[in-house]
């Protein structure tokens, strides 16, 4: 009876992994399948006279001017975002990597924001940003700028932007620890062949960093075509945040979707929103993979070069 | 301005002047370094000023900036005006539901996924990488819609649930750390008769404790910050503080009163602050791990 000894019994590595695959289906495959059937429904989300409506809830939104302009403006929103994060994360970064005094100070002043609780975050800025009190306005108010409403239609927009990238901590750290793992006497050496910094960040540094540059395109464009919380909460109205108060300029996707379910009760045809979106976002995600081979850098065999270096 | 156009100006220099403009740049740069901090500091500090001010000084025009009394009152009001020790306990708990699940759940996932090998492990874990590209909130609502129609609404178990099934970001986080273990600990282990379990428990997990401090501060901070899932699954009576500094600090006329729902926001806050001073290093390691290896 006695059985062979194995090293790696098949059956550990499953029960192993087996929380997150039990998680997986019902967490995630189930309700996915799930909101699919009810995307091909007219459920309001609770009564029981539900019917099958085939794809008519898919073939509606592809007549939906207010679901498209949503689109649009999150597609806007992202590609604005996306690049001033990007950049602005690394700019922090670059300038937390030089040799400062406290620059520990610095790197937490910088980083703290991105912690943050949304709620709390929003509360803050809607602090900032009021049109009487904030003291965005006073301190505008000092140079003669009139005061100005930053959470109505169209400023809203940007002020979604600024608070967006005020959080833009959390990429600075992995962006430090990127440019800490890019050798100095590669830098170095491109300073005594007469390139000036900028000539270095670009051709040098920038290259070197770029799966992470790209890793943080990728993180950053699905968080932003995703965005919801932010918007329903930065508005001028109070209680209880809703996606009917969410000014024009802020309805996201997610913002119409959310309006879909709770305002209108309809689930069937919220859930067609979620796959299309889902279609979307998995579409945009293939293109920039595929993007990636012609600008992110792979170092292949850092040891091999530094050997061959030295010979 | 001037940010922009030194370089510019650096790269036509001749190379011998470098040290030159070494010396000069510091100030520009903290210049800059400043006007940063006021745009991530000043939030927080007129959130506080706020939050000791009387609703007249904070309406005032033209603006007062400091108040003239601390109205320690604002955070009385705060505390009282709803059931906010209440509230911040059903964050606390569920926060620390979803941790502890989470973290030892992931733990074990990733263990799994670094140390042990069966057939299809691979094709799993490019299941689990690309998990991490589906945005959370397409699953939160169909979730919504069939707990809603199980009785899960308006329990706790999603958070039970959702701690259990791991998350991947962290069992990438795990994985990551176990599979730099050297190889000679586990053989040791085998040779002493420990079992797979036995040698998880007794010798990798505590190995792992910054792991595991990394992850369970994160998944706190996460859930203790989370609003939609609380604001989706539970009524206003059982939700968490995050739901709730946004529903209640009302006037009679139904307009929230800034003044206290800042003190109520600091306050709600401060778990988070006083996490992050202490830990911070815990958090910058998680970041790192996310960047440096994804």
């Amino acid at each position: 009876m006695a059985r062979k000894w194995t090293r790696y019994p098949k059956k550990t590595f499953y029960a192993f992994i087996g929380p997150w695959a039990i998680g997986f289906v019902l967490l995630t495959a189930v309700p996915m399948l799930y909101g699919f059937l009810v995307s091909l429904t007219n459920f309001d989300g609770s009564s029981p006279r539900w019917k099958w409506v085939g794809l008519r809830n898919y073939l509606e939104l592809f007549n939906d001017g207010d679901a498209w302009a949503a689109l649009g403006r999150t597609m806007a929103f992202t590609a604005i975002v996306v690049p001033l994060s990007v950049a602005g994360s690394l700019g922090l970064a670059l300038i937390i990597n030089r040799r400062l005094r406290a620059v520990g100070l610095w790197r937490t002043v910088f980083f703290l924001p991105s912690v943050v609780p949304v709620v709390a975050m929003a509360i803050m800025w809607k602090l900032v940003f009021n049109k009487d009190a904030g003291i965005l306005n006073a301190v505008l108010g000092v140079v003669g700028i009139g005061p100005i409403d930053w959470l109505v239609d169209p400023t809203v927009f940007y002020s979604l932007i600024t608070v967006m990238l005020w959080g833009l901590g959390g990429g600075m750290v992995i962006m430090l620890a990127a440019l800490q793992g890019v050798p100095v006497e590669l830098e170095e050496a491109a300073v005594v062949d007469g390139a000036g910094r900028w000539t270095v960040l670009r051709h040098v540094t920038v290259p070197m960093i770029s799966p992470i540059l790209f890793f943080q395109v990728i993180t950053m464009v699905i968080g932003s075509l995703q965005i919801f919380v932010q918007p329903l909460l930065l508005t001028n109205s109070s209680g209880i945040a809703g996606a009917g108060t969410v000014p024009e300029s802020n309805r996201m996707y997610m913002v119409q979707v959310y309006q879909e379910f709770f305002l209108s009760n309809r689930f069937g045809y919220g859930s067609a929103m979620l796959w299309i979106f889902f279609i979307i976002i998995l579409g945009l995600t293939m293109v920039l993979l595929r993007s990636s081979r012609s600008w992110v850098h792979y170092e292949v065999d850092t040891d091999a070069e530094r050997e061959g270096a030295t010979k | 301005m001037t940010v922009t156009t030194r370089p510019r100006a650096q790269r036509a220099a001749p190379p011998t002047s470098h040290t030159a403009k070494n010396r000069r740049r510091p100030a520009t740069v903290y210049i800059l370094i400043l006007a940063l901090s006021i745009f991530f500091v000043g939030p927080f500090l007129w959130l506080v000023l706020a939050a000791l001010k009387t609703p007249a000084e904070w309406a005032s025009l033209p603006i007062s900036v400091l108040p003239e009394h601390a109205q320690w009152s604002n955070f009385v009001a705060a505390l009282t005006d709803m059931n906010f020790l209440g509230y911040a306990g059903n964050s606390m708990i569920l926060a620390t539901i979803y941790s502890v699940l989470v973290t030892l759940s992931s733990a074990a996932v990733g263990f799994g996924f670094a140390r042990l090998t069966a057939p299809g492990k691979k094709a799993l874990f490019v299941v689990i990488l690309s998990t991490m590209m589906i945005p959370q909130i397409l699953t939160l609502l169909p979730t919504y819609v069939l707990f809603s129609r199980i009785g899960m609404v308006n329990t706790y178990w999603p958070w039970v649930l959702w701690g259990l099934a791991a998350s991947p970001y962290l069992v990438f986080l795990f994985r990551q750390f176990f599979a730099a273990i050297p190889r000679e600990l586990e053989d040791a282990a085998i040779i002493d008769g420990a079992g797979w379990l036995r040698m998880f428990f007794t010798i990798f997990l505590p190995l792992s404790r910054p792991v595991l401090i990394t992850s369970f501060l994160l998944s706190f901070t996460g859930t203790w910050g989370d609003y939609i899932a609380p604001a989706l699954f539970l009524d206003l009576d059982r939700t968490t503080l995050a739901v709730a500094i946004t529903a209640w600090y009302q006037d009679p006329h139904g307009n929230v009163i800034p003044t206290v729902q800042a003190a109520g926001a600091v306050m709600y806050i401060i778990p988070v602050l006083l996490i992050f001073f202490f830990t911070q290093r815990y958090f910058i390691r998680s970041a790192v791990g996310s960047g440096v290896k994804g």
